[in-house]
């Protein structure tokens, strides 16, 4: 069995967003969340660097443990789904997550949370596979046709990779080898760098 | 609860209490917090991961809360918290008094009145009175069911229900909770407003601590007013000091859509507002076994409003004493 994760190569990544707006399409996800967001820090400045941040499917997930009604689970391929039939919208797993990944929708009177929606690694949920129901809930199943998250099969610069992490890492090895540095920040060393740009 | 963690959680704890405070003041120039503008001197690439670990906001073109944040680093600590030492002492001190309780009843026994009822009644609460502290008590045993349900239904009610089942019953909950918090803060203000004279300190309430109320010694009897020292005792930390910390907190956790909230801030409200709620909760058991089952007629009070008069020379003998010559303010 394969081990799903995500990587994001901060030297690739040119912040043009189009991660963001592959998934929300593929997913038509509701108005007002997105399941996947681009930060950059430093913007504007010398040592700039994006990265693409969704879910990250986290093997001991902090959602999964503080969910007062326990809908997550992890797929045999260390996905983290859940089931949005029982979510109570409590808010708990946004809170303990590292990644700002649990997005709510505004339901109800008083804008109360509605059931949570994340990244499901284009995996779906609970229902049959690419069931009218699972689409409706979660969007596509792409992994259940064989494809990978459409995020990182469309990002332009390839700066965002999704799969066996075995597959993953072996591609970013080969770009650490290329770089010479497993920092990922070669290119910003040689120009930027106050000391002049000493190879470190 | 702190004394018994260790050293380094109990730290941890007060780091919570202190950072709450000042995530309040700070509230709303928590957004625009900048980096600053002197940077560090070092290597840019590991002051970038510093930084994102330290919680610094960057830039994103999706809207939301903290969307700039790439790492939420107090996520874990506060999973931490909740699933370890949270759920861990606040059930060892609910099961603790919950024993305390039986033993008391079981050793000591329901305190009965030493003399035969004289068949005349005298009132002791007003309908306004009766209708507040029930409209407290009710709103009080639904908040308690249903936020229990949410800090331990996973672990208790889980294996027997499973995800679905409790899914549908915290559904329920979370709107009952949310939504009657604010009743519940009503009533906890106006139960306030109703008793607050009568739970002033008396000179009679010494004498009450030094003899424990008799609780112990059966047949020995302390006179006391409308309340007497245990009572008030529930007044001041129960229901004045907790009943409004525990709805307090709450009511800034309520109705996320309305006020942008940190995680952080949410985080630290959860835990504040769980143990204030356990403590109380803790307490509340000893109100309801001494008006139910650890007093006879106690419970009778509250829902005629009158007692017996034998009772009100037992227990109240002051307040007694002031009613039948007339210059009790509340008939």
């Amino acid at each position: 069995m394969a081990r799903m994760k995500f990587l994001c190569d901060a030297e690739r990544c040119i912040e043009c967003n189009a991660c963001v707006t592959a998934c929300k399409n593929e997913h038509e996800v509701q108005w007002g969340i997105n399941r996947r967001r681009v930060v950059t820090i430093n913007d504007g400045e010398p040592n700039e660097k994006s990265i693409s941040v969704a879910c990250m499917h986290c093997t001991d997930a902090p959602c999964a443990a503080v969910c007062p009604v326990d809908i997550f689970y992890t797929t045999e391929d260390g996905v983290v789904l859940h089931n949005k039939d029982a979510c109570i919208g409590c808010g708990y797993c946004l809170f303990a997550c590292p990644f700002g990944a649990p997005q709510f929708p505004q339901d109800g009177a008083f804008g109360e949370r509605g059931k949570m929606d994340k990244c499901t690694f284009c995996g779906g949920g609970p229902e049959e596979d690419n069931s009218p129901a699972e689409r409706a809930k979660y969007g596509r199943n792409r992994l259940a046709e064989g494809k990978l998250p459409l995020c990182a099969e469309m990002c332009s610069t390839k700066a965002l990779l999704a799969g066996d992490a075995n597959e993953v890492s072996d591609i970013f090895r080969e770009r650490v080898v290329a770089r010479g540095s497993n920092r990922g920040a070669w290119g910003q060393n040689l120009q930027f760098n106050p000391l002049g740009g000493t190879r470190r | 609860m702190i004394a018994i963690s260790r050293g380094s959680a109990a730290l941890a704890w007060l780091i919570r209490l202190a950072a709450i405070a000042m995530a309040l003041s700070m509230l709303p120039s928590m957004a625009v917090a900048a980096t600053d503008p002197a940077k560090p001197p070092g290597d840019p690439v590991a002051n970038y991961w510093r930084e994102v670990r330290q919680g610094v906001p960057g830039l994103s073109q999706v809207d939301g809360a903290e969307s700039g944040v790439l790492i939420n680093a107090a996520g874990q600590q506060w999973r931490e918290q909740r699933n370890g030492p949270l759920k861990r002492y606040g059930a060892m001190i609910l099961l603790a008094m919950l024993g305390i309780i039986v033993l008391f009843y079981l050793v000591r026994g329901p305190m009965r009145l030493s003399a035969p009822p004289t068949g005349r009644k005298i009132q002791r609460f007003t309908p306004f009175e009766r209708f507040v502290h029930w409209g407290t008590a009710i709103t009080f045993i639904l908040m308690g069911l249903t936020g229990l349900a949410v800090l331990f239904g996973r672990s208790v009610l889980g294996p027997l229900i499973g995800s679905g089942g409790l899914g549908g019953l915290l559904g329920l909950g979370k709107l009952v909770h949310n939504y009657l918090g604010p009743v519940f803060l009503a009533f906890t203000i106006l139960l306030i407003l109703v008793f607050l004279r009568d739970n002033v300190w008396a000179k009679c309430d010494a004498q009450w601590i030094a003899r424990a109320g008799g609780m112990f010694s059966s047949g020995d009897h302390i006179p006391s007013g409308r309340f007497n020292f245990g009572e008030k005792a529930w007044f001041w930390l129960g229901v004045t000091f907790l009943g409004l910390f525990v709805a307090g907190t709450g009511l800034l956790l309520d109705f996320p859509a309305l006020i942008d909230r940190t995680r952080e801030l949410m985080q630290n409200l959860v835990l504040l507002h769980a143990i204030g709620a356990v403590l109380l909760l803790a307490m509340s058991l000893g109100h309801i076994y001494m008006a139910t089952l650890g007093v006879e007629g106690a419970m009778e009070s509250m829902k005629t409003g009158e007692v017996d008069e034998t009772w009100a020379k037992e227990h109240h003998e002051l307040w007694y004493e002031e009613t039948k010559a007339g210059r009790s303010s509340h008939m």
